[in-house]
């Protein structure tokens, strides 16, 4: 019997299993397969945008806010002090993992994407954006937007050309280059067709350090920051990040790309670790199938693996993501909830679940529908009667759209923090 | 403004427009070729790629399916590598009438197609996921070809053999000279004004030809009728699969390179909603149920999209409508007709008859210039087409390279796989991984098929037409027209973005189950993680 049994491992089952575990309770997640950190920025959105589409740059004052305008919304069901603590909370907790991050003293800040866009977020790691980026940005500085030569899957003259026109860093001098890594033994996987992964591997070969660094120096010129496609190793990053920064003398900033996502597999990796080093127990290559729900609680669950064998646990929490994750399933006509059959937000006919542009300014409404709840995050079961012992958190949840609001990581770690405090509360009396 | 002059304008860069640039080519008349979006993009494109055997016109229309056989004999000689020759059947399910199958045999027979019946074992032997209603089962030669390829082909033979193509261009008026038509005044995408002038012009505009005769002051009554076709992500069957009975909507569905598509539907629609027509979610529906009854477990299969497609037909007489209009071949000398010298319209037909409406016109075009030039097209192959080599003694020349990149660069191109690949591993790296397309192939159609954005490259190459609809090449794609076509990043990031919305339009009639958790993810990158929206001409910009 577990105290607390979270279905799904992303970041907020990871996040709510951390701060269970922590407080002793005996927790276990499991988890069916990769999670959409590996697809991620890699940074922390709070709240970036306003449903004007302004960009917000105190995501604290306008979550407020959302408590007037959005009842419905995830964050207008927690206290904006659990949501500022939830934020501390995983910093800590990533730092203990010895994974930095910066934020910009509770306002928000912005990260540079693989065409140049800039975008509000919360907290990015050190190597994304930090204070001396910050004051760089505010002088006459060289910087040089970088990539190795051949790799297809990150094209620094769109992130150049659209950064050389950004208002942000009219004060710099931009330009862009290219780095030749044709040192590399042929036994290597070639670069023309390596991906993220395999690029961030040659930085933790130690050997190839020296090598990489005199490549990058001669590409950025006399540019005292460059920017490289995020890929500075993925187990041991702090070491080679601040290994190449010696070797180099430069500042060296991270610009995220297409999927895989070392960034976001580095705060996977992270918190991981730190949930295994806590105590809990992660069972990985499995996903819960289905729960019995009686009396208004959840008596156990049982997974696909093992069918006949069933998990039980005081307090459970669904944290299974959204379409793509698989925590929402859709079908001709048709939405639902696969774990428990939960009452669901939705549009009957399916020609309301998407807007006619794909980038249309009101994004898509399908991102907004999920699992509905109460204000205490439990959901109602079919027949309308809630759940005592079940919390929703993170994208499975309805109400909110994480694209267009930026909002996405923030609310996956608030509700977990928040119901992970009540399960704590609830178990320790 | 430029000014060009030629013998003949051909306007229409659908199957039958190129190939009437490509008959006159060989026949060495000169030629120009104007087409107002890109090859292929119209109602060549827009159908579900059967090579008929003339069994579905069999019944109600022996002239086309006559027309129909013959051809099919022809295009599988002359146009290997855009074929492929899978075999057809009719299936006649147990609530259908047997009485069809019957008729469809004896009429067959009548065409001179070869039809044979066999058992429903031997047809669930052939294609194992046929529906166990399966009732009698007639074999014939249908196969499949890809209407992208076979324009393309026409092109490239044409243009090599002098002709020009200017695509992206409009016709703006007919120029004339008393009762004669003289020339064309055209606008391109940058807004340039163009004239040509020639002696004969050629309206091969399709259904689009009623507007083409109109700014020539001439009256020419289409009736537009739309069909809509569903594409799923797996090729279910292996060979064309017919419902025997009389055509209806949903009654066929074609395999095609890694997909299968559910055809068809047939709706009249307005002639002026011909450039704004979607398909409609009941079409869904009733594509879907009609493909399910044919093919059990086409409904437990993802839809990759849906597309719909404008027949042109010609009211030539009577008050008969939609799929009982003939498809037979209109040619309108406008002399004789409306005493126009120096415009032809060349309507109806269908893809399968492409050549031998060109063949017509080109003769006719002869005749008028009163020169003595014989058609070659039914014996002269397409380029790619040239020798029958088979795909292994291909692979085994470009050793090195993987077997299945270089079996689908030879699948598109035929013998032009030895303009595309390369043993440089740049050339021969995948770009989009889902069709196995690479760089090298993707350079080829930049730089020689008349490649103008991301779309285009698509026709070209089924960059994008897999699972992912472009999820991680678009990105790359954008690059590479950046390095290859020297687009400026911000041009290169429009088309990436025009791109994903024309994947979208396709996407969003099928738009549940897997293929919105890959648009979830597509969203999530290009929007979330790029913020691609937040630039260009869309209301998003807020930089």
């Amino acid at each position: 019997m577990y105290d607390c049994l979270i279905i799904g491992g992303g970041l907020a089952g990871l996040t709510c299993g951390i701060k269970c575990a922590k407080e002793g309770l005996r927790t276990a997640i499991i988890s069916g397969g990769i999670n959409s950190l590996h697809f991620s920025s890699g940074s922390i959105d709070l709240m970036g945008y306003s449903a004007d589409k302004n960009i917000i740059h105190n995501p604290f004052k306008h979550i407020k806010s959302i408590k007037r305008k959005n009842p419905q919304h995830p964050y207008a069901k927690i206290p904006v002090k659990t949501i500022e603590e939830s934020i501390t909370f995983l910093t800590d907790e990533l730092k203990s993992e010895k994974l930095l991050f910066y934020n910009n003293s509770g306002k928000n800040h912005f990260r540079i994407t693989a065409i140049g866009a800039t975008k509000p977020t919360y907290l990015s790691q050190e190597s994304v954006f930090n204070e001396q980026l910050d004051l760089a940005l505010k002088n006459n500085t060289r910087i040089s937007i970088l990539n190795f030569e051949g790799f297809r899957d990150y094209y620094q003259e769109f992130a150049f050309s659209n950064l050389k026109k950004n208002s942000l860093f009219n004060k710099l001098n931009i330009s862009s280059g290219s780095i030749k890594l044709s040192f590399l033994p042929d036994t290597k996987k070639h670069l023309l067709e390596s991906n993220s992964i395999d690029i961030a591997r040659l930085f933790e070969t130690e050997k190839y350090l020296p090598r990489i660094s005199e490549e990058i120096k001669k590409a950025a010129g006399d540019s005292t920051i460059i920017t490289l496609p995020a890929f500075i190793g993925l187990n041991n990053y702090n070491k080679i990040h601040k290994r190449l920064l010696e070797l180099t003398g430069l500042q060296i900033y991270e610009i995220p790309t297409l999927p895989p996502s070392i960034l976001g597999m580095r705060i996977d990796n992270a918190l991981k670790s730190r949930f295994s080093s806590l105590g809990g127990e992660f069972i990985a290559g499995d996903k819960a199938a289905g729960g019995e729900i009686y009396n208004h609680r959840v008596t156990h669950i049982y997974t696909e693996n093992y069918t006949e064998a069933t998990h039980h646990a005081k307090y459970y929490v669904l944290s299974t993501g959204s379409f793509l994750s698989g925590g929402l399933q859709s079908g001709f006509n048709k939405m639902y909830e696969p774990v428990f059959n939960l009452q669901f937000n939705w549009s009957r006919k399916r020609n309301k679940w998407y807007s006619d542009n794909f980038f249309s300014a009101e994004s898509h409404p399908f991102l907004s529908f999920g699992v509905n709840t109460n204000a205490a995050l439990h959901p109602y079961d079919k027949d309308g009667n809630v759940i005592d012992n079940l919390y929703c958190i993170g994208a499975v949840l309805s109400d909110y759209d994480p694209v267009r609001e930026a909002s996405g990581g923030g609310v996956a770690v608030s509700t977990a923090c928040y119901a992970a405090q009540k399960i704590i509360n609830g178990i320790k009396g | 403004m430029q000014r060009y002059e030629t013998e003949v304008i051909v306007i229409g860069g659908g199957a039958t427009g190129t190939g009437i640039l490509r008959d006159l080519s060989i026949r060495g008349i000169d030629a120009t070729l104007i087409e107002k979006n890109d090859i292929a993009s119209g109602t060549t494109g827009r159908n579900h790629g059967l090579l008929h055997s003339g069994a579905r016109y069999a019944v109600y229309d022996l002239e086309s399916a006559q027309e129909c056989i013959k051809e099919n004999k022809i295009l599988k000689k002359i146009a290997r590598h855009c074929i492929e020759d899978t075999g057809g059947l009719f299936v006649t399910l147990y609530h259908d009438n047997p009485k069809y199958h019957d008729l469809l045999l004896e009429r067959c027979k009548l065409a001179g197609i070869k039809a044979s019946e066999i058992s429903p074992m031997q047809a669930m032997a052939i294609e194992p996921n046929l529906s166990s209603h399966t009732l009698k089962a007639v074999k014939v030669p249908d196969a499949v070809i890809d209407p992208f390829r076979l324009t393309s082909s026409n092109m490239i033979d044409a243009v090599e053999r002098g002709a020009k193509i200017f695509t992206y261009t409009a016709v703006n008026k007919i120029i004339t000279s008393g009762n004669d038509s003289v020339g064309i005044e055209c606008i391109n995408k940058k807004n340039e004004k163009i004239e040509i002038y020639a002696n004969i012009i050629i309206n091969a505009a399709g259904i689009w030809g009623q507007h083409i005769c109109e700014i020539a002051g001439i009256e020419l009554k289409m009736m537009p009728s739309k069909g809509s076709m569903l594409i799923i992500d797996y090729r279910t069957n292996n060979i064309v699969i017919n419902r025997c009975r009389p055509p209806a909507d949903g009654d066929i569905v074609v395999p095609g390179d890694t997909v299968s598509i559910i055809g068809t539907t047939s709706k009249e629609i307005d002639y002026d909603k011909i450039d704004n027509c979607n398909v409609d979610d009941d079409e869904i529906d009733t594509l879907l149920k009609n493909g399910e009854d044919l093919l059990p477990n086409i409904r437990r299969t993802r839809g990759l999209r849906a597309y719909c497609g404008i027949r042109p037909l010609m009211a030539v007489s009577g008050k008969v409508k939609g799929r009982k209009i003939s498809r037979g071949i209109v040619l309108i000398d406008h002399k004789e007709r409306d005493g126009m010298e120096g415009l032809i319209t060349i309507a109806g037909g269908k893809l399968m008859t492409y050549r031998l409406m060109a063949e017509k016109t080109c003769d006719l075009i002869c005749k008028k210039l009163n020169r003595k030039l014989k058609c070659t097209t039914h014996k002269l192959p397409l380029p790619g087409s040239e020798k029958k080599i088979p795909a292994k003694q291909t692979i085994k020349h470009f050793s090195g390279i993987p077997a299945s990149t270089v079996g689908s660069t030879f699948y598109r191109h035929g013998q032009r796989v030895h303009n595309i690949l390369t043993k440089d591993k740049k050339n021969y790296r995948l770009i989009c991984e889902c069709e196995l397309v690479t760089e090298g192939e993707i350079e080829y159609a930049i730089k020689n098929l008349n490649v103008k954005n991301i779309t285009d490259l698509r026709r070209r190459t089924r960059i994008g037409m897999g699972p992912c609809q472009g999820e991680l090449c678009a990105y790359r794609a954008a690059g590479l027209f950046n390095e290859y076509n020297s687009t400026s990043p911000e041009e290169s990031l429009k088309l990436l973005k025009d791109f994903l919305e024309e994947r979208w339009n396709g996407i969003k009639p099928v738009f549940w189950g897997d293929g919105l958790r890959e648009i979830e993810l597509s969203y999530w990158i290009y929007q979330g993680l790029f913020g691609l929206g937040d630039f260009g001409d869309s209301d998003t910009e807020e930089n």
